[in-house]
């Protein structure tokens, strides 16, 4: 049973995390949300040029074929950088695209995907959807699409989306769509990310878009959003594990009423409550990933979500509350990781939304 | 008529001058508060408007302006506020340094000031914390050494909210370095902009610059500016934090803004569904709604029973804890309700008399109240401090 990261993952993971703090330093973050500078094409080449872009695709395709722990690796150092390039949606949406498309189709894709040329998003979630991907009211129709995602994260830095959308049978399809700007509604998040809503009124789309249509879309829909609430649960852990750092760095330095924080007992009591917090989603997230390939991967993926929420918000609002005023600044970077921690809580279905799942699936 | 007859009929007449007095930009300042403090302008126009109508300071005896209602009108008129979605009146003037003067204060700095902080024609804001001492406030250090008939003032301040707006602030400055360390503080008035004087605003995690750094370089202050003795400053900033603390009517906003949020799950969305029909989230509703009134009730109880000028002593440290945690509460169900609406940050949409967004108020605002709201727990005193606060009062009977 695998815990924890191997030695090579965590050469691998050692390496990404000298590349975020040189190019992904606190002080270059602020000033990119000020500019509103959330996407960097050159740094995007950078992501690719290290592999991470491949790093969960087949060779064939100019991928390293690795599995979902190398990716996970990759996505705490993303955490721990607040990278706001959309790495983690547009790799997820390319495992994606390779478990469904013709070998032609993966042929003419990936490789551009790989190398960084091509980005591309999954738009599945939607008002209704509350973290679950089965659910949802967009629509083919007399060969037009009809419908409303929410939250497509690097919806406007793609060219291609994955869209979901039922037929008028009822039967889930899956399409690959050229990005089109209107009915697009672009919007930067509080941590700095770029994500858009997008309405599709009567957008033209012929049986060349489909991807994957019926029970095998299903699954390989069910499948990519249950493997990236795992790289989202490992991003919080990025996010969770920095936030330690910095409290229990501060609670020891800090002096207040003649001594360190750190010797008050109702604040090293918080500080273990959060340290708990992070080893709990640090635990299920490595039972989730036990689960890949397993007919109890869905159902563990929604657990780990329900403990992302409540660890990313214990530990988020715990820190900013031990750091007192400062915390509450953007001159620290307390506050960034607190709302980078927020966005994941509320993205892909919210505590409630996957315990009321899990309830009526048991 | 009886007592609640005059009381619903005191209720018609704030509503009535509300709707009749509230400018649209005052309106728009209200609904985008995402604070405790709403934005600048348009609070203090309203300011201006209550104070002309006499009903500014309901918590300051009548012959310095206040309004002479009872207990229950006071908070009938927070609530008609609220529930209108006023912006709040900034309290610097009003609850903070109005008390210190009125409590301290000499005739002449009483009938210099006091008019002026209830028109909003001088705003203050308040120099306490520092770097180094925020929690634990009696450590301050910013000093202030006699020279002849003045005050030479030399260090910083911190958490200085809207500093950029003030044109005078109240600060605790160290003239004494012997004795305890609360022995040798003395409450200091003083006008922004003085030589030496620097303002910093501070960029909080929201986006907004509500809060300031201040630093002083050999600012010279008249020592008339000091209220209350040299080395007693503690004594009045004591009342003064009690007084922020009590006589508060954070209930009277509290109830009102979670009916707000009933409303809103109320709405049949593009779907054709209302977020109300999820039982877990009604049943959340329900426990934040018993959350407001036990902070209403609460705050009630314990204004009841204090006589004018009283301060409420440890239970202060109980409504500020209660009040602040139940906002916070709050501000984290509106965020789940809102949810996947609510992820757009644009402080820019948010200023008032922005071009209309693509965005709603709902949308724009749950974010930003969330973050904020952060800082209930922190400000006027730690929750962590409050809670020690009140457990040695309360343990030792």
């Amino acid at each position: 049973m695998q815990y924890q990261y191997t030695a090579e993952q965590q050469e691998f993971r050692d390496s990404l995390r000298r590349f975020v703090s040189d190019h992904y330093d606190y002080e270059r973050h602020r000033q990119r949300l000020t500019k509103g500078e959330h996407f960097d094409a050159g740094l995007w080449q950078q992501w690719a040029e290290l592999g991470v872009l491949g790093l969960a695709l087949n060779e064939e395709y100019g991928g390293l074929g690795s599995g979902l722990d190398d990716m996970m690796a990759v996505a705490e150092e993303l955490g721990r950088g607040l990278v706001p390039e959309p790495v983690v949606p547009v790799v997820a949406a390319a495992r994606l695209l390779a478990s469904v498309a013709s070998p032609a189709q993966a042929e003419a894709l990936l490789p551009s995907l790989v190398g960084g040329e091509l980005r591309l998003s999954l738009a599945w979630e939607e008002s209704a959807s509350r973290g679950n991907p089965l659910v949802l009211q967009t629509r083919v129709k007399d060969g037009a699409l009809y419908g409303k995602k929410c939250a497509v994260l690097g919806a406007g830095e793609a060219q291609q989306w994955l869209v979901s959308a039922r037929n008028e049978q009822g039967e889930l399809l899956l399409l690959l769509l050229t990005a089109q700007p209107d009915g697009l509604r672009r919007y930067v998040m509080a941590d700095g990310r770029a994500a858009g809503d997008i309405l599709f009124d009567s957008v033209p789309v012929d049986d060349s878009a489909v991807l994957c249509r019926g029970d095998a879309a299903e699954r390989a829909l069910r499948q990519s959003v249950s493997e990236s609430l795992l790289l989202m649960a490992a991003e919080s852990l990025g996010c969770i594990d920095s936030l330690l750092s910095v409290s229990g760095e501060y609670l020891v330095t800090r002096k207040q009423f003649g001594m360190p924080l750190a010797a008050f007992q109702a604040l090293q009591h918080r500080f273990a409550d959060m340290f708990i917090a992070g080893e709990k989603l640090r635990s299920l997230l490595w039972a989730a990933f036990q689960q890949q390939g397993r007919e109890g991967f869905h159902r563990a993926a929604a657990q780990l979500k329900v403990q992302l929420a409540e660890s990313g918000r214990y530990v988020g609002q715990q820190a900013v509350q031990l750091h007192g005023g400062i915390g509450m600044t953007d001159e620290l970077n307390v506050g960034a990781y607190f709302k980078r921690l927020t966005l994941m809580e509320l993205l892909a279905g919210q505590r409630d939304d996957h315990l009321a799942g899990l309830a009526l699936a048991s | 008529m009886t007592e609640d007859r005059s009381l619903e009929a005191f209720r018609d007449e704030v509503r009535a001058f509300i709707r009749e007095s509230a400018t649209e930009e005052i309106r728009e300042a209200g609904r985008k508060t995402t604070s405790v403090f709403a934005p600048f302008k348009q609070a203090m126009a309203w300011q201006r408007i209550l104070a002309d109508k006499g009903w500014v300071a309901p918590s300051w005896p009548q012959e310095y302006g206040g309004t002479g209602w009872s207990l229950e009108q006071r908070y009938v008129f927070a609530q008609e506020c609220n529930r209108a979605q006023m912006p709040p009146i900034l309290p610097q003037n009003l609850q903070m340094v109005g008390p210190a003067i009125l409590g301290f204060g000499s005739d002449a700095q009483k009938a210099e000031l006091l008019p002026r902080m209830l028109s909003g024609e001088d705003f203050w804001c308040q120099g306490y914390s520092e770097p180094g001492a925020g929690s634990d406030l009696a450590a301050l250090k910013c000093r202030a050494d006699r020279d002849g008939d003045d005050y030479i003032l030399n260090g910083s301040k911190i958490w200085t909210t809207y500093a950029q707006h003030a044109n005078k602030m109240f600060a605790l400055v160290r003239t004494s370095s012997e004795g305890k360390p609360q022995q040798g503080i003395t409450f200091l008035l003083l006008d922004m902009g003085l030589p030496g004087m620097e303002v910093r605003p501070i960029l909080g995690l929201d986006g907004a610059p509500e809060q300031c750094e201040v630093f002083f370089s050999d600012v010279r202050v008249p020592c008339g500016n000091r209220v209350g003795e040299e080395n007693e400053g503690w004594t009045v900033a004591k009342y003064v934090l009690e007084f922020e603390r009590g006589g508060s009517t954070m209930g009277a906003w509290l109830v009102p803004a979670v009916e707000r949020l009933r409303e809103q799950c109320e709405q049949v969305d593009e779907l054709g569904q209302r977020r109300l029909d999820d039982p877990v989230l009604a049943r959340r509703l329900e426990a934040l709604e018993i959350d407001a009134l036990a902070v209403e009730h609460t705050e009630k109880r314990v204004n009841a029973g204090l006589k004018h000028g009283q301060n409420p002593g440890p239970m202060a440290s109980l409504l500020k804890i209660l009040g602040t945690e139940v906002m916070q509460r709050f501000s984290e169900l509106q965020l789940e309700v809102t949810g996947l609406r609510s992820l757009v940050y644009d402080p820019d949409a948010l200023e008032i008399g922005a071009a209309p967004s693509d965005f709603s108020e709902d949308e724009l605002l749950a974010m930003p109240y969330y973050m904020n709201t952060r800082a209930a727990s922190i400000y006027a005193g730690s929750n962590e401090v409050q809670r020690s606060l009140l457990a040695k009062a309360v343990m030792a009977g």
